[in-house]
């Protein structure tokens, strides 16, 4: 199970509320692997992917509304996070027959969402904070 | 989350920048492997999370606890933090269970020989209890290295370059050993190389980490090796042919064929990187590029072949990997083309 931990929040309650739900999805998987419903991944692993390309143009806006001084390099680092999810979506694809793919999925999930997405977010944590949470809210 | 949470970490040595904003996440019983050239702050980053090094800018976190930030630091000797050394740092005048056992404070002296005796079971040394260090091979020192360094437990274990001393030989087993060892412990494993195989064949995950003390890419070894995003990362695996271009109706022309350029502008140009296994070289065919072979190398499995484009490439010159069973004659001549998989192309600026 991931959890949204302290260290891993942003303050930013739109940014946080957006990760806490991909964390929720990614238990959904893990659950599914857990209890023998591996076929049902590819569909939350799909959900995943567009619930994670929402919630990065939604950020992506925000930074550059705030005025964010590396707006751009976040997101060409979302853009190099679309192998990544093309991965995880042939993991799903393969989970039912295959156990490597099942324990590929599972590790790649939490990487994925706690180290790519959020870890990297800490980044401007520090800008948003000066920025002030209204705006960023 | 159990493990290493560092975030936003700057450090500088005077006005010598070597972690910009570095952020990563290492989950209980994984390795991840911090991969660069010296100077790219990997080993800072290993003292920092060690509390060898005062923190400067961000907050290092180890199982969801803050151990440093820039008004507090927790001593090295509390954060559960086992330490290996390449030069295994093995105290010369104990034997080799009294320096399995030496961190085990607060253990009783028979539990901690037990637990020191377990650990030298895991990595095949209980027979060498007795023995002190000077007794010991490379190879053993390293092996009571990592007995030590698990025996209390730690949640983190932080290993710089470990297996650098050894040779080539005995390198491979040990590596292989050790993989087995931190797997069975399920701790957080932070190891820094600067070998890009060790990396590949120890890491769940690797982090190439720039010159300029940033984070470049983090991914399983496969995505690193076949999706680098970065020429860097790209050229890190070793020899690399090169050409460069222009973006025409989605793809790139080179002398050996075209290559698909996605995501990148029409009319920008670009360099393409082939790896020298993505060079396919056909000696009864009629397509691809003809090239005229200079030399060949054995490498054991693989050969090395080297070979110039004659028409229209103006004798580049090309590395190729094949099969050492394929040993094409000198001054032969034949043709080459590309393997679209270990072609990667980068934007020039």
């Amino acid at each position: 199970m991931v959890e949204i931990t302290p260290s891993f929040l942003l303050e930013s309650s739109a940014l946080d509320e957006d990760h806490k739900q991909l964390a929720g999805i990614v238990n959904q998987i893990t659950e599914a692997l857990d209890q023998g419903r591996a076929e049902s991944c590819e569909d939350l692993v799909i959900h995943f992917i567009k619930s994670t390309k929402i919630h990065f143009a939604k950020e992506e806006a925000l930074l550059a509304q705030v005025g964010y001084p590396n707006v751009k390099k976040h997101q060409g680092h979302h853009k190099s996070l679309n192998t990544k999810m093309e991965h995880m979506l042939e993991f799903a694809k393969m989970a039912p027959d295959n156990e490597m793919a099942r324990d590929s999925l599972r590790r790649e999930l939490v990487f994925f969402l706690m180290d790519d997405v959020i870890t990297t977010d800490l980044e401007f944590k520090a800008f948003i904070e000066d920025k002030g949470k209204s705006e960023t809210d | 989350m159990k493990g290493l949470h560092v975030i936003g970490v700057s450090h500088a040595f005077g006005d010598n920048k070597v972690l910009d904003n570095a952020s990563l996440l290492i989950p209980a019983g994984e390795v991840v492997c911090l991969l660069g050239p010296s100077g790219s702050g990997k080993t800072t980053l290993l003292r920092l999370a060690a509390g060898l090094e005062r923190l400067q800018k961000g907050q290092i976190l180890i199982d969801d606890v803050v151990v440093a930030d820039q008004t507090m630091q927790v001593a090295p000797e509390h954060r559960g933090v086992g330490l290996m050394f390449q030069d295994y740092a093995l105290f010369p005048h104990l034997n080799v269970i009294d320096n399995v056992t030496f961190g085990l404070l607060g253990h009783d002296n028979a539990e901690a020989h037990r637990r020191g005796m377990k650990m030298l079971d895991q990595v095949g040394m209980s027979q060498s209890a007795s023995k002190y260090p000077h007794m010991l091979s490379g190879g053993q020192q390293q092996r009571v290295a990592l007995a030590r360094a698990l025996a209390p437990e730690p949640k983190l274990l932080l290993l710089d370059e470990p297996f650098s001393g050894l040779d080539t030989n005995l390198r491979g087993q040990i590596r292989e050993d050790t993989l087995n060892v931190l797997k069975q412990s399920g701790v957080a494993t932070v190891m820094v190389t600067h070998d890009p195989e060790e990396a590949m064949f120890m890491a769940d995950r690797i982090k190439i980490l720039g010159e300029n003390g940033q984070i470049l890419q983090s991914g399983r070894p496969h995505e690193i090796y076949y999706h680098p995003q970065h020429e860097f990362v790209a050229k890190l695996f070793g020899l690399m042919n090169r050409f460069e271009g222009v973006v025409a109706d989605g793809c790139v022309d080179t002398p050996l064929g075209k290559v698909f350029a996605r995501g990148l502008d029409e009319g920008r140009k670009v360099e393409v990187l082939v790896r020298p296994e993505g060079v396919i070289l056909q000696s009864d065919r009629q397509t691809g590029a003809p090239v005229e072979v200079i030399s060949t190398h054995l490498l054991g499995h693989d050969n090395i072949v080297r070979v110039s484009l004659t028409n229209g490439g103006n004798g580049k010159e090309l590395y190729v990997r094949v099969h050492h069973s394929f040993e094409p004659e000198l001054s032969k001549r034949i043709t080459a083309g590309i393997d679209p998989e270990y072609a990667f192309i980068f934007a020039l600026v």
